[in-house]
């Protein structure tokens, strides 16, 4: 999630710097950072009223912050700022002018980026609709499920370099969400940079490559979704006589925990691959029957990060 | 920004029937006094009285009977969509990322209440005309008790009172836009709006009040009714003045507002 160190500095798609936002009495975003790379679909996660709205709402200029900064394509963010052409948004839900129809929305809120039409990735983003024959009914009598579609299409259809999509899922069938999530990932492979705002953490799981979780508008923690779900050092190993390997395991210098799971063992070790604890095991006449990485799923350390509210907040 | 405006309040259902509407009232007031083509209308004196005589008679007591309250309201109504449809669809949102600038936003709508001011004044006049030709026919202007108009004179005089009201009409519609910006929803716009026309217009006509009503635009509506006296002079310099002033002030709050507001709140 952070700029490299070495080499020529990439300047961040979407950074975050310190931002802090107050509604009233409500704290809602407070000295929040992050930043999303080219080629990073990074989820922004966090309860109800964490402040993934707020925060993108400041990434995209609608809400002015008040302390920090937004910026987006190394450019900082205000209300109608250029850059935003270059950036495709779903912030609060879908809205549609209700007695026109789709198409002419489309071309409504295209006309207003003063380019001619058609858009860039217009039929790509068509397709994802997946309309038909509707696209030339007027909105007011589509569902949920079609108005999401064509606003996703709206925020597709001009290639943008940076996407900001917030709750894109809602109103989707499985089928929708798969697509949708098929049509990000490429996005993110050409080079964009996505930041998804969701619920609906299985589906997180399988599109992000990084997230950032937040609880009562402040940053948990933020980096790459393997760090997150720790699936890079700890391994999952079936054996045929789980006291003498787990005697075995704890002996290994590198192995921070061995505990029994089940049928298995669940071993953390930061610093060592697979294959040197299952030759430690063999060597020690330990049958080994299967290892396999053990990440936790995305919801568990979800609920771990962000139960008990405030106080596991990182200020 | 003024296209995308001008699109989404034309397609619109109600704006049609609210210029229908307006439209009506002269067809109906030509029905009416159909019976006394070519003659003074009763006893009535005025516009109304020689409304009869010609299509341009009609047009001009049409606008007299409208100008105070029917076409205030009217454009009032459409004043407050334009000022707070977008947001009330959630599309305001959209067109900032679009992105769209305040200014842009601005001058848009703007733009659209001006071409709807006109819209207004031209949708009774045209219709005045028609409905007058139909029934009345083309004869030269009539003022009761006074010399029968040339056609320029009474093209010219009607030209100017049709831009005055058009200015009336701008006023309106920039203090509505104003409380459409302003209030929450613009059906709240709305009633303050109308609610204000109509406070405006009783106020008026209270003798006793009257420092208080010549502080408001409404004030000076009926003010070009005099360019067709026939006696009194016409001096609308006072009543420009005031809807100038309505409408810098409005503009001004419109401004504020848009600049003051976070779109997110």
């Amino acid at each position: 999630m952070e700029p490299p160190t070495t080499g020529t500095p990439v300047t961040p798609m979407i950074r975050a710097s310190e931002l802090s936002k107050r509604y009233g009495r409500r704290q809602a975003v407070r000295e929040l950072s992050f930043t999303v790379e080219t080629g990073q679909v990074c989820a922004l996660l966090g309860p109800n009223g964490a402040g993934k709205t707020s925060t993108i709402r400041m990434l995209v200029g609608l809400s002015a912050p008040d302390a920090g900064t937004a910026s987006i394509l190394g450019e900082p963010v205000g209300l109608g700022a250029s850059e935003l052409s270059r950036v495709g948004v779903l912030i609060d839900g879908p809205a549609f002018v209700p007695h026109m129809t789709g198409m002419a929305n489309l071309k409504l809120l295209w006309s207003a980026t003063r380019r001619s039409w058609p858009p860039p990735e217009l039929d790509d983003a068509l397709e994802l609709a997946g309309l038909g024959a509707a696209i030339d009914r007027r909105v007011k009598g589509y569902s949920m499920g079609m108005k999401m579609r064509l606003m996703l299409a709206q925020a597709l259809m001009r290639a943008p370099q940076v996407l900001l999509l917030d709750e894109p899922a809602n109103g989707l069938d499985p089928a929708e969400v798969r697509a949708l999530r098929d049509r990000l990932a490429a996005f993110a492979r050409g080079g964009a940079a996505v930041l998804v705002s969701s619920h609906q953490l299985a589906e997180v799981q399988q599109l992000a490559t990084h997230a950032v979780v937040m609880n009562n508008g402040a940053l948990v923690t933020a980096g790459p979704l393997t760090d997150l779900l720790g699936g890079a050092d700890s391994y999952r190993i079936e054996v045929d006589d789980n006291d003498r390997a787990i005697a075995v395991l704890r002996a290994i210098p590198g192995v921070a925990t061995v505990t029994a799971q089940g049928d298995g063992l669940e071993v953390t070790a930061p610093d060592l691959q697979s294959r040197d604890l299952v030759s430690a095991l063999v060597t020690a006449g330990v049958g080994v029957t299967s290892v396999n990485q053990a990440s936790r799923s995305l919801e568990e350390a979800f609920l771990t990060m962000t139960e008990g509210g405030s106080e596991h907040a990182a200020h | 920004m003024l296209r995308i405006e001008v699109t989404t309040q034309l397609l619109r259902l109600r704006t049609p029937l609210a210029l229908a509407f307006l439209a009506a009232v002269p067809v109906l007031s030509a029905l009416s006094t159909a019976p006394h083509a070519g003659h003074r209308d009763g006893a009535q004196g005025g516009l109304y009285g020689a409304s009869p005589f010609s299509a341009l008679n009609l047009t001009m007591a049409c606008l007299d009977f409208m100008a105070n309250l029917l076409m205030p309201v009217v454009i009032a109504m459409l004043a407050c969509a334009i000022g707070s449809s977008d947001r009330d669809w959630g599309i305001l949102r959209y067109l900032y990322i679009a992105p769209v600038s305040r200014s842009r936003l601005l001058v848009g709508k703007l733009g659209a209440l001006l071409i709807v001011a006109v819209a207004t004044t031209l949708c009774v006049v045209a219709a005045g005309l028609i409905a007058g030709l139909a029934w009345f026919g083309w004869h030269p202007f009539h003022i009761i008790g006074a010399p029968v108009l040339s056609t320029g004179d009474a093209v010219g005089r009607v030209m100017a009172a049709c831009g005055y009201i058009t200015l009336c009409l701008l006023s309106i519609a920039a203090i509505a836009f104003a409380l459409a910006l302003l209030l929450p929803r613009g059906a709240e716009a709305v009633g303050a709006s109308i609610a204000f026309v109509i406070a405006a217009n009783i106020l008026n006509g209270q003798s006793a009040l009257h420092f208080i009503a010549v502080l408001l635009p409404v004030h000076y509506w009926q003010d070009w009714t005099r360019l067709f006296a026939a006696k009194e002079p016409a001096h609308l310099g006072t009543g420009i003045l005031a809807q100038v002033a309505a409408i810098a002030v409005a503009t001004a709050v419109a401004i504020l507002i848009l600049r003051r507001r976070d779109p997110a709140a």
